[in-house]
């Protein structure tokens, strides 16, 4: 693997509240390359978004406390400080929220918000900044884009909105886009649609992605590499056809298994994995997994460590998968 | 709203009107409105003609001629100096608007700010802020401003601060309680997320989306800073004699009322006009911007 664009080493995050600390995140660690999709997946409070917030400090503080590293291009993103971090926001690293309906400003045109980060960064004024606005909204796919520059939100959409934040996240190329749940509020063919946009400006401008979501189907369609997420902790990280086809963390599996599977003899019912997220604030202290997981044991009251039975696959379980399941 | 073919979207013919346009056109659907508004035009106009429009000087005396009424000489009649109330009230109408201006100048400057800063950083900055503001605020208006009035001493700039600041705290609240659920807004968190500073998203993104509110009250505090004003200067706190004032003039036409109910009834009406007048206004903006909105000086009942 060639170096990689951001290291995060042993990210933990947790937030105080009246009940106590709810530990969000814990010690998180991954590497994203040049040019990668990295797709982040887990369960609605497993910790996707706020890991991602926190690379750009985009966490209060406090209630949020912030440890480990994240190092992209030889400085640690989590202790810059706010000026410096400003420089890095939606110029180098840039994100792209879920709801497109509520993530623009709807007093604003859009012309005025595209422009937004292309005058903070780039300095681009006037005429020049305004040329540049037309060309980004062509290029993610808005038909006669001079003319829409001044219209507002609600004259659009919810795909063609989406494809304008899409348009300020990418207006100052930066190294890393990351996709917070961009599809998940868009129907299946728009859906489809942008993905596909998202994929052939990554190829274009060479960012890497780092895509959020709960939806494998999506995963399976764009990511290069998975990484799971278990209350805070990586479950797994792999390859994403290691991960469909392979050795798998019981979670995984289970996540896999509540899929729908179409022509499925009872489609009325959908498979779930029983039980509840761990609540952050009383983590178990062995693997998080272990209350809803088929197949512990006692061994699993200790944590499992982050094991590598083929050096780019990676399972936190105390068992070889594929022992389990064969 | 969902999207089915991203082809067929932006082919859809939407209306092309801007907030602007379509705030202007639902208040000009509102009669009471359009009414206070040519009410208030004259108004204005006449306040700033007022020396070429009063036929007689504010303070020429006249004393043979006292209390006389209303005649083609003098419309509204003569006071107990003699002295023309026509153009005494024309004159009047120039300090009432200013005051009125000025003071809800003053309690936006003040109260707009405040409310921003508040809502957007929460926290103890709120609280101190706001616990301030509600400390003003639970002292009955006119109580307060004349209990500045005293600290300052009477005086007509001293009325303006006296008003302006007892109209903070309303603007305070309303931009606050705006701020705090635009706050969390996501545009706000992509605007932070694409490397824009406090200011930035305080004046691009959040004001502007706090405004409508904020106008309605505008409007809305112009008459009861107008009604403050007159009662100040009828209690002999605001304008100094021997200057006109609408509230002064009642209060010297109190004394004559029944010899010369004209002293009182003439400055009195142009008080009732123009409230009336920023009211319908008020009431027709807040129908077009803001209709879930309730005054909070309506439901608080002042001056």
């Amino acid at each position: 693997m060639t170096d990689p664009i951001l290291s995060v080493r042993d990210l933990r995050i947790s937030f105080g509240s009246r009940q106590g600390r709810a530990h969000v995140v814990n010690g998180l660690s991954y590497d994203l390359a040049p040019g990668e999709t990295l797709a982040i997946v887990g369960e609605s409070g497993s910790g996707k978004s706020v890991s991602q917030m926190a690379l750009m400090q985009l966490l209060p503080v406090p209630p949020a406390r912030v440890e480990g590293e994240a190092i992209f291009e030889g400085r640690d993103l989590l202790s810059l400080d706010e000026k410096e971090i400003r420089k890095v926001r939606g110029n180098q690293i840039a994100m792209i929220f879920q709801d497109p309906m509520t993530s623009l400003n709807p007093v604003r045109t859009i012309g005025h918000q595209l422009l937004e980060p292309i005058e903070l960064h780039l300095g681009l004024k006037g005429s020049a900044a305004r040329e540049r606005a037309v060309e980004l909204l062509a290029m993610v796919g808005i038909p006669s884009p001079a003319k829409r520059l001044d219209e507002y939100p609600h004259q659009f959409s919810g795909g063609m909105r989406q494809r304008v934040v899409i348009a300020m996240g990418i207006s100052c190329e930066p190294d890393i886009l990351i996709a917070d749940e961009a599809t998940t509020a868009l129907d299946v063919t728009t859906q489809a649609k942008i993905i596909e946009e998202i994929s052939a400006l990554q190829e274009r401008l060479g960012m890497s992605l780092i895509w959020i979501t709960h939806d494998l189907g999506v995963v399976a369609g764009i990511a290069d590499r998975v990484v799971v997420l278990y209350g805070g902790q990586i479950m797994e990280q792999a390859p994403v056809d290691d991960l469909f086809e392979g050795r798998r963390h019981p979670y995984t599996r289970g996540l896999l298994a509540s899929l729908p599977v179409p022509g499925d003899e009872r489609p009325d019912k959908l498979s779930a994995i029983s039980g509840l997220p761990p609540d952050p604030l009383a983590l178990p202290p062995g693997c998080p997994f272990m209350p809803r997981c088929p197949h512990a044991e006692a061994v699993c009251r200790d944590r499992p460590e982050l094991r590598a039975p083929v050096p780019s696959h990676r399972v936190a379980c105390h068992f070889d998968p594929s022992d389990l399941y064969e | 709203m969902t999207d089915t073919a991203a082809a067929t979207e932006s082919t859809q013919p939407v209306a092309h009107r801007s907030r602007l346009q379509m705030t202007v056109s639902t208040v000009f659907r509102n009669r009471l409105a359009v009414s206070g508004l040519l009410v208030l035009a004259v108004l204005i106009l006449v306040a700033i003609f007022a020396p070429w429009i009063a036929p007689y000087g504010v303070n020429e005396l006249n004393v043979p001629s006292r209390l006389e009424g209303p005649s083609l000489a003098h419309p509204f009649g003569t006071d107990n100096l003699g002295r023309d109330v026509l153009s005494r009230v024309v004159v009047a109408s120039r300090v009432s608007l200013q005051v009125g201006f000025i003071a809800v100048g003053i309690a936006l400057a003040l109260g707009v700010p405040v409310g921003l800063i508040a809502g957007y950083y929460g926290g103890r900055i709120d609280s101190i802020l706001m616990r301030i503001m509600d400390v003003l605020f639970s002292v009955p208006a006119i109580v307060l401003a004349i209990a500045i009035l005293a600290t300052l001493g009477p005086g007509i700039f001293n009325a303006m601060i006296a008003i302006g600041i007892v109209y903070t705290p309303i603007f305070a609240r309303i931009t606050r309680g705006s701020v705090l659920s635009l706050r969390e807004a996501v545009f706000v968190r992509a605007a932070r997320s694409l490397g824009a500073t406090d200011g930035r998203i305080l004046g691009t993104h959040v004001l502007p989306n706090v405004i409508a509110p904020v106008i309605v009250q505008t409007s809305l505090s112009l008459a009861f800073a107008i009604l403050a004003e007159a009662a100040l200067s009828f209690l002999g706190l605001g304008v100094q004699p021997p200057d006109p004032a609408w509230g002064r003039m009642l209060s010297e036409g109190r004394g004559f009322f029944q010899q010369a109910p004209w002293m009182a009834i003439f400055p009195g009406l142009a008080i009732l006009v123009t409230v009336m007048s920023f009211n319908f206004v008020g009431d027709g903006l807040r129908d077009a911007l803001d209709p879930q909105q309730r005054s909070v000086i309506e439901s608080r009942g002042v001056a």
